[in-house]
């Protein structure tokens, strides 16, 4: 396995996130102020102000206050006939104003434009009342003693100006934006770091995706390296653990052709000098011989028969129980492969005295299995049938329902399987058929009596 | 297939056997020639394909010296594809099976009987047809496998046959003594899939049966075998 590095901090994930975060904080100072200038641009965008030009005679409310003061110290010298003029003056420069003068001894003696509602004289609460209900009020006013000072005692001057004539001064009322733009401004923080997450999350799920697709040989295929961060780095170990396991089933893969060479060379060198003996056999059965011979070579030919039998079984469970014979199961009728089967065995049968009971129905039974192993299944099971159950003279196959499933039923009349039999060997057959049954999610029940023996073959319930 | 009258039907077959074990080999040279096959007996596999082209039938070992018997055995198919090739083999385990019978039509392991293994090369000859030169005698008919005739020998005769029933009947004689299933039967005759519980299999054997057995209510020549099939015994 290579050494792996940790990754370099740049370009890795971690930087590229704490690159993201000090921009967010470095722009906050920047944010604030940048968003209330927008807001102000976009409020001055949205609602332009068609009285701009007449307005900015006013100026804002403060210029204008500064401005009605000075006229007021500048009038401090002035005659009454002076201060008329030049409050006339000033009505022609604010027109859509409201000016009055109210002298020393509370009398109103200007008015511009002439209008009633205002005291000819002033008492004290009529001029607190005034003052209290326009202070801060629409129109905007503003009262100044003459000579700005109430020591002159030469009465005030006010000027009343609706507010919507008067400049707004920068920030006011142009924050209604403020929020906006600042949401903006988090809303493309938030972005950014979707965008990030989502890049990575979609690397993640490419890799999950390749490691949940598996190629023809059941191992995942080796994925492209993308960039050389953290998620690089897990796509280059997923490479070389693929790698590994790719590695790993070959040598399996060997290991398996050189134990089913070996199995297959050791059947052939047991078998060879068997079919050898045999062949005597049959020639000295041949021969003249007396009725005792006949019988020996009767009971050698038997027993060679089983030593085959065992040999064979031998093989195969060794072969089986190291995981070496792999099953390609597919969905198929398996009462086609039962019939099939007992069309083979029907003559041994018939030969052997047994009685054939066939009913498997006209449906079909489709069950996940590979046909050689389930053929090899039901071979060992005719098989133990026609060595320990021929002398029932029965042999039944059905179709039959059992725990709410359809089960393969196969039935004799022997003297049962707890009872000895004259020829052995009928355990690895079983442990055989058991152990291909559950290679192939199907499950084996038996009943067994003196009557006889039934056999129920049915899918695992979990299965189902 | 024993005495004079399979001396007689084999005469003129000539079959390949591949062995390279002298023992075994003899034996079996010597059996199949008790029973009137003309034998050409080969210890390896560096003959087969010339040899073969006179033979009607391989036999065929798996462990030969030089090329095994699977590459001889997919080279002969590849030659000749309709040349019977009987596996024959000390080798049982189940993918030895498998793979003998991709090309192989047929897979016999040792130790074995020499009936089991003569009747098995009956088959496969039958199967090709080997022994059409000959009319073959089932209960009271004469087939003329060759000549598509059917006769019945008690009067003499010809049975006309529809297609579909000589099919069926042709199918059964070419695996004589075997048990062939209502799948097999209907799929080699109609060469399509078998619906369950299709009856025309059924309703055609029945019409055949009218035609060729002596009594149609207990047949003897197409057996029905319940459950499974039928069969024509031998």
């Amino acid at each position: 396995m290579k050494l792996r590095r940790t990754p370099k901090f740049y370009g890795s994930l971690l930087s590229r996130y704490a690159l993201i975060i000090l921009i967010a904080l470095v722009f906050i100072p920047v944010a604030l102020p940048a968003s209330f200038l927008a807001s102000w641009l976009v409020s001055r965008t949205v609602f332009p102000d068609s009285g701009i030009h007449e307005r900015s005679v006013y100026g804002n409310a403060s210029e204008l206050t500064a401005a009605w003061h000075k006229e007021a110290l500048q009038l401090r010298t002035a005659s009454e006939e002076q201060i008329g003029r030049r409050l006339g003056e000033l009505k022609n420069q604010y027109p859509g104003s409201f000016i009055f003068r109210v002298n020393h001894e509370g009398r109103t003696t200007i008015r511009l434009p002439e209008q009633t509602g205002l005291p000819d004289v002033w008492s004290t609460e009529q001029l607190v009342s005034y003052m209290k209900n326009h202070q801060d009020g629409d129109p905007f006013t503003i009262v100044a003693f003459i000579g700005d000072n109430e020591n002159t005692q030469r009465g005030f001057i006010v000027l009343e100006v609706p507010r919507s004539l008067l400049l707004r001064p920068i920030g006011d009322g142009s924050d209604r934006f403020y929020g906006v733009m600042l949401g903006l401004l988090v809303l493309f923080f938030a972005g950014i770091s979707y965008w990030f997450i989502r890049g990575i999350r979609r690397r993640l799920l490419r890799l999950s995706a390749a490691m949940a697709s598996p190629s023809k040989s059941g191992i995942p295929l080796p994925i492209q390296v993308g960039k050389p961060d953290e998620i690089g780095l897990l796509e280059e170990t997923f490479n070389d653990m693929v790698e590994q396991l790719d590695t790993s089933r070959r040598r399996e893969q060997e290991e398996e052709r050189l134990r089913k060479t070996l199995i297959s060379n050791l059947s052939h060198d047991l078998r060879t000098p068997l079919t050898v003996i045999g062949s005597h056999l049959y020639s000295l059965k041949n021969e003249s011989l007396s009725d005792h011979g006949q019988a020996s070579i009767q009971l050698v030919e038997s027993k060679m028969k089983d030593l085959d039998h065992l040999i064979d079984h031998l093989l195969s469970y060794n072969l089986l129980t190291s995981g070496k014979y792999a099953l390609s199961r597919q969905h198929q009728d398996v009462i086609r492969l039962v019939r099939e089967s007992a069309a083979a065995w029907y003559p041994l049968w018939e030969k052997e005295g047994m009685l054939p009971d066939i009913d498997l129905g006209e449906s079909p039974l489709n069950w996940n299995v590979d046909g050689q192993a389930f053929r090899r299944v039901l071979d060992n099971l005719f098989q133990n049938a026609v060595r320990h159950a021929s002398s029932g003279a029965y042999i039944g196959l059905f179709t039959e329902e059992r725990h709410g499933r359809t089960a393969l039923t196969i039935k004799d009349r022997g003297p049962g399987l707890s009872a000895g039999s004259s020829s052995k060997g009928a355990g690895l057959g079983l442990a055989i058929v058991d152990l291909l049954l559950r290679e192939m999610g199907l499950c084996r029940e038996a009943a067994s009596g003196p009557e006889g023996t039934t056999l129920w073959i049915y899918p695992k319930p979990e299965r189902f | 297939m024993h005495g004079k009258e399979g001396l007689l039907l084999n005469t003129a077959i000539k079959l390949l056997y591949i062995e390279d074990d002298l023992e075994i080999g003899s034996w079996v040279n010597e059996d199949l020639r008790k029973r009137g096959y003309e034998v050409v007996w080969l210890k390896n596999g560096d003959q087969a394909l010339a040899e073969a082209a006179s033979c009607q039938l391989v036999i065929l070992d798996v462990m030969l010296p030089g090329l095994d018997g699977f590459t001889v055995g997919q080279r002969l198919k590849r030659s000749k594809a309709d040349l019977p090739i009987l596996m024959l083999s000390a080798r049982s385990s189940i993918d030895d099976k498998l793979q003998g019978l991709q090309f192989a039509d047929d897979y016999l392991t040792k130790p074995f009987h020499p009936d089991e293994l003569a009747a098995r090369v009956d088959v496969l000859l039958r199967r090709v047809g080997a022994h059409d030169a000959q009319p073959l005698a089932i209960k009271h008919l004469l087939v003329y496998q060759q000549e598509n005739r059917v006769v019945d020998q008690t009067t003499g005769e010809e049975i006309m046959l529809t297609g579909k029933q000589y099919q069926i009947f042709h199918y059964l004689l070419r695996h004589l003594g075997q048990i062939m299933t209502k799948e097999q039967i209907y799929e080699a005759v109609w060469d399509e899939p078998y619906w369950d519980g299709d009856k025309t299999l059924m309703v055609h054997i029945r019409y055949l049966r009218e035609k060729i057995e002596q009594d149609p209510a207990n047949p003897e020549i197409i057996e029905t075998i319940r459950g499974v099939g039928y069969r024509i015994k031998a």
